[in-house]
């Protein structure tokens, strides 16, 4: 564990800046744990959460989520949210995942 | 799932204006991940996760799963929400502009609502029940169809009514989702008019009913009247049909009003609706066959299976809607029972709740308890069992009559001045009253919290027994003889803890007998159980004994005037009925016991120990409570272990304790021809204790010899007492 730790430590150092592009996508999603992310599912509805977990399967884990579904089908409508704290998203209802990002960041961390 | 096609669509049109209704934070944006995510999951080794350093897989085990049917209450079936189903057309009004048809659709909906109804008393929550109806989640909308509308407005009322007497009972801790309410427009105004309006479209449907029948007939009536529908040949069958439930309503109403009143002063008139409830539910069911066989179209499956009598699916019912409301509790995928079963779970229920209302409201402590233990042995239900404890106590006083004072001063045969002496307001009797009050109302809780509740509060009646004793040393222990009035105290204090000592090992008992309710006790472990039983009974014979010549004694210096006479003296030195009925108790727990304990050391099959815990181990289990509450006194696993480990099928072959139950048995059953519930009982003893008899003499005959005989232990006589079971394997 704390050696796994290390070594993405060591590695956010590496891919700072410009070749964090071409470093392993594995790496550049650990990067991600604790960030804002927004998956959204095939039902329409949308989760916000602290990104907590994921793995092999694609399986996400959010921590403090909170859940946003819309009042209409039509859109736009109106949103109503409610707080579901740890969810697990399969991933066989993953529609979407969205990060929460500076622009500039948005190229360098998320191109594959 | 059916539904597949509507998620995409709906993720393809609606998802971008609604990332943007979501923003991010004023600096960032949100950028897509997927491709980045599906990459490191190509990268990641079988079982390897990506994760921070404060995860932990025990705490991940308990995230909410998404889409998860019995996790996922917000799953998003056919509508987002009431007012999209409603303008979806999801629940019409009219329903439809058929008239026949619009009939048909209203029948079935009320008797899905039934079917609802049951379901959510079953123990489901009333937001996945009754509240899947969009007609009731919006009930103004049902103003101009009248019918719908007084029956929806009774139905609220109704689970008003019941969610009222439930929460006020506070029986239903382990059932707690039935009072779950929030969210729900359970609360209209104008209900307390949901009588009127019902009366009101009952009077036109029965004169439509008139109207028709004289058509039939060729006379005319002299009022001008709309049919009800447009097909005259089924004129008739659809009033009848909707005449028997809207009636049923209305009585079933007045029944629960009925019910509430305060000290039971409703019951008689309860019970005249009872009544009419039951005849309705039967013109209800006859009701089905006109019901199918009006329409050409046959449904498929099973009509057993149904929740309308017609077979039809009700049109305007959607579970999923308000789904969310059910939380914090998991949505579990739900059955709504069929209409069949609602039915019979009605009649269930009013049954349960007649047997109720005939109660006499008997003052006597004892006879009540016998009432409330016999009326928990036909297992009823949530709703019955809290009108009967809301009946029980009112106000804090025994049917919110009598004191619980004065309830325990009767029970404990305490001399008639006592009912107003300064004793009652001294801290331990007041107590004792509250413990009474407690214990009336766990005995009408559901078999598994009674039990636990008992189990602990075994211990507030030793308490209260310590207490007692304490208060009456202080006050009258060093005082031989002296006035009149200490006399007084002195045998109050006297009964009294005689008394509390009776009730604790009454508890004691019953406590012990839910287990076998519960199957709690596996066959391993009925040794112990039988002779636990058995040192509970022995002592509440003994204190039942006492109770008897004490109460005795107090009778007969009150009726001093009359001459004893020879009988009134020979009846005095026999045991009492109640006592013998016990004794019977006694020997049928004491015959298991050593039966077991024979088999156990003897035949090695029999003792085999568990891999998991020791006898030791099972016994504490078992029996911590009574153990640490000291009832009865002295008794522990090593005098268990003492009176059973010299057990041997010789010293069985020389008594046979189950010979002396069935004499017992027997003999007192003349003492109780007047009681037609322990008359039956003493007959299911006599039954055990002469199987059992056989058993063991088969036993001791051929179980050391022959290793191919089985025993086993069944309750087919007796819920408690096992039958021997001996057969050749």
């Amino acid at each position: 564990m704390e050696q796994q730790v290390g070594e993405s430590l060591i590695q956010l150092g590496n891919s700072d800046g410009s070749n964090s592009s071409s470093s392993d996508p594995v790496t550049r999603v650990r990067k991600l744990l604790f960030r804002r992310m927004l998956v959204g599912i095939k039902d329409g509805r949308f989760f916000l959460g602290t990104f907590h977990c994921l793995d092999k399967q694609g399986n996400i884990i959010l921590q403090d989520t909170i859940e946003y579904r819309s009042t209409r089908r039509s859109s736009p409508s109106p949103m109503e949210q409610r707080c579901l704290g740890l969810v697990l998203i399969p991933s066989s209802c993953q529609n979407s995942c969205h990060v929460d990002c500076s622009v500039e960041e948005q190229l360098s961390l998320l191109k594959v | 799932m059916a539904d597949k096609p509507v998620y995409e669509e709906a993720s393809i049109d609606g998802q971008l204006p609604k990332l943007a209704s979501i923003p991010a934070s004023d600096t960032t944006v949100w950028a897509d991940a997927s491709p980045l995510l599906q990459a490191a999951c190509a990268g990641l080794r079988d079982g390897e996760l990506i994760h921070g350093d404060n995860f932990n897989l025990f705490a991940a085990m308990s995230a909410l799963e998404i889409m998860d049917p019995k996790m996922d209450s917000g799953i998003v079936c056919t509508y987002y929400s009431i007012d999209e189903a409603i303008e979806n057309g999801a629940a019409p009004i009219p329903i439809s502009l058929d008239s026949t048809i619009d009939v048909r659709c209203t029948i079935d909906i009320m008797d899905h609502l039934l079917a609802c109804e049951a379901a959510w008393h079953k123990g489901h929550s009333l937001a996945q029940t009754v509240f899947s109806c969009i007609y009731l989640l919006r009930l103004d909308r049902t103003a101009p169809h009248a019918l719908l509308h007084s029956y929806c407005r009774i139905i609220r009322a109704t689970c008003k009514a019941v969610v009222s007497v439930v929460s006020d009972a506070r029986t239903h801790e382990e059932e707690d989702l039935f009072t779950m309410t929030y969210g729900l427009p359970l609360n209209g105004d104008g209900d307390d008019k949901c009588l009127s309006i019902l009366n009101a479209v009952e009077e036109t449907i029965s004169r439509q009913l008139r109207a028709c029948k004289a058509t039939s007939s060729k006379r005319r009536l002299p009022e001008d009247l709309e049919p009800l529908q447009s097909n005259p040949n089924l004129e008739e069958g659809f009033c009848k049909a909707l005449l028997c439930r809207l009636r049923f309503r209305k009585h079933f109403f007045h029944v629960l009003s009925c019910m509430k009143r305060p000290q039971g002063r409703g019951l008689e008139s309860a019970r005249k609706h009872i009544a009419s409830c039951l005849t309705e539910l039967e013109s209800i069911l006859k009701s089905a066959g006109f019901l199918r066989s009006c329409f050409d179209e046959s449904c498929e499956g099973d009509i057993d299976d149904k929740t309308t009598a017609s077979g039809f699916e009700p049109i305007g019912f959607d579970a999923m809607l308000n789904s969310r409301l059910s939380a914090p509790t998991p949505p579990r995928a739900i059955k709504i029972l069929s209409w069949k079963k609602a039915v019979e779970y009605f009649v269930k229920l009013l049954h349960d709740l007649d047997v109720i209302c005939s109660y006499s409201l008997d003052p006597h402590l004892e006879s009540l308890l016998r009432f409330v233990v016999q009326f928990q042995k036909s297992q009823p239900d949530l709703v019955a069992r809290s009108h009967l404890q809301l009946l029980l106590v009112q106000d804090g006083k025994l049917y919110g009559r009598d004191p619980f004072f004065a309830v325990i001063n009767k029970a404990a045969a305490l001399p008639e001045s006592t009912k107003n002496h300064d004793i009652q307001k001294n801290e331990s009797f007041l107590q004792l009253g509250m413990l009474v009050m407690n214990l009336l109302k766990i005995l009408c809780t559901n078999a598994a919290w009674q039990r636990r509740k008992l189990g602990k509060f075994l211990q507030d009646w030793r308490v209260i027994y310590v207490q007692l004793e304490l208060a009456f040393r202080n006050e009258y222990g060093e005082v031989s003889s002296s006035s009149n009035d200490e006399n007084t105290c002195m045998k109050i204090f006297q009964h009294i803890l005689l008394w509390v000592e009776e009730q604790t090992y009454w508890i004691a008992f019953r406590f012990l007998i839910l287990g076998f309710e519960l199957e709690l006790y596996s066959t391993g472990e009925y040794c112990m159980v039988y002779w636990y039983l058995y040192a509970v009974l022995i002592k509440l014979a003994e204190k039942t004994h006492l109770m008897m010549a004490v109460s005795h004694d107090t009778a007969k210096r009150k009726g001093k005037k009359k001459k004893d006479s020879p009988k009134d003296l020979a009846r005095e030195s026999r045991i009492p009925p109640a006592v013998l009925f016990l004794q019977c108790y006694i020997c049928l727990a004491e015959g298991l016991t050593m039966m077991l304990a024979a088999l156990r050391n003897e035949i090695p099959v029999f003792h085999s120990p568990s891999p998991f815990n020791t006898e030791h181990e099972k016994f504490v289990q078992h029996f911590e409570l009574l153990q640490r509450a000291c009832i009865p006194d002295h008794v522990s696993y090593p005098s268990y272990k003492e009176s059973t480990t010299h057990a041997r099928f010789s010293t069985l072959a020389m008594y046979n304790y189950f010979k002396d139950a069935q004499r017992i048995a027997k003999e007192v059953k003349s003492s109780f021809s007047n009681d037609p519930e322990r008359l039956a009982e003493l007959r299911k003893l006599e039954q055990v204790a002469e199987h059992n008899s056989v058993a063991q003499n088969v036993i001791c005959r051929l179980g050391a010899l022959d290793p191919s005989l089985r025993v086993s232990f069944e309750f087919s006589h007796h819920p408690f007492f096992a039958t021997v079971v001996v057969k050749r394997s």
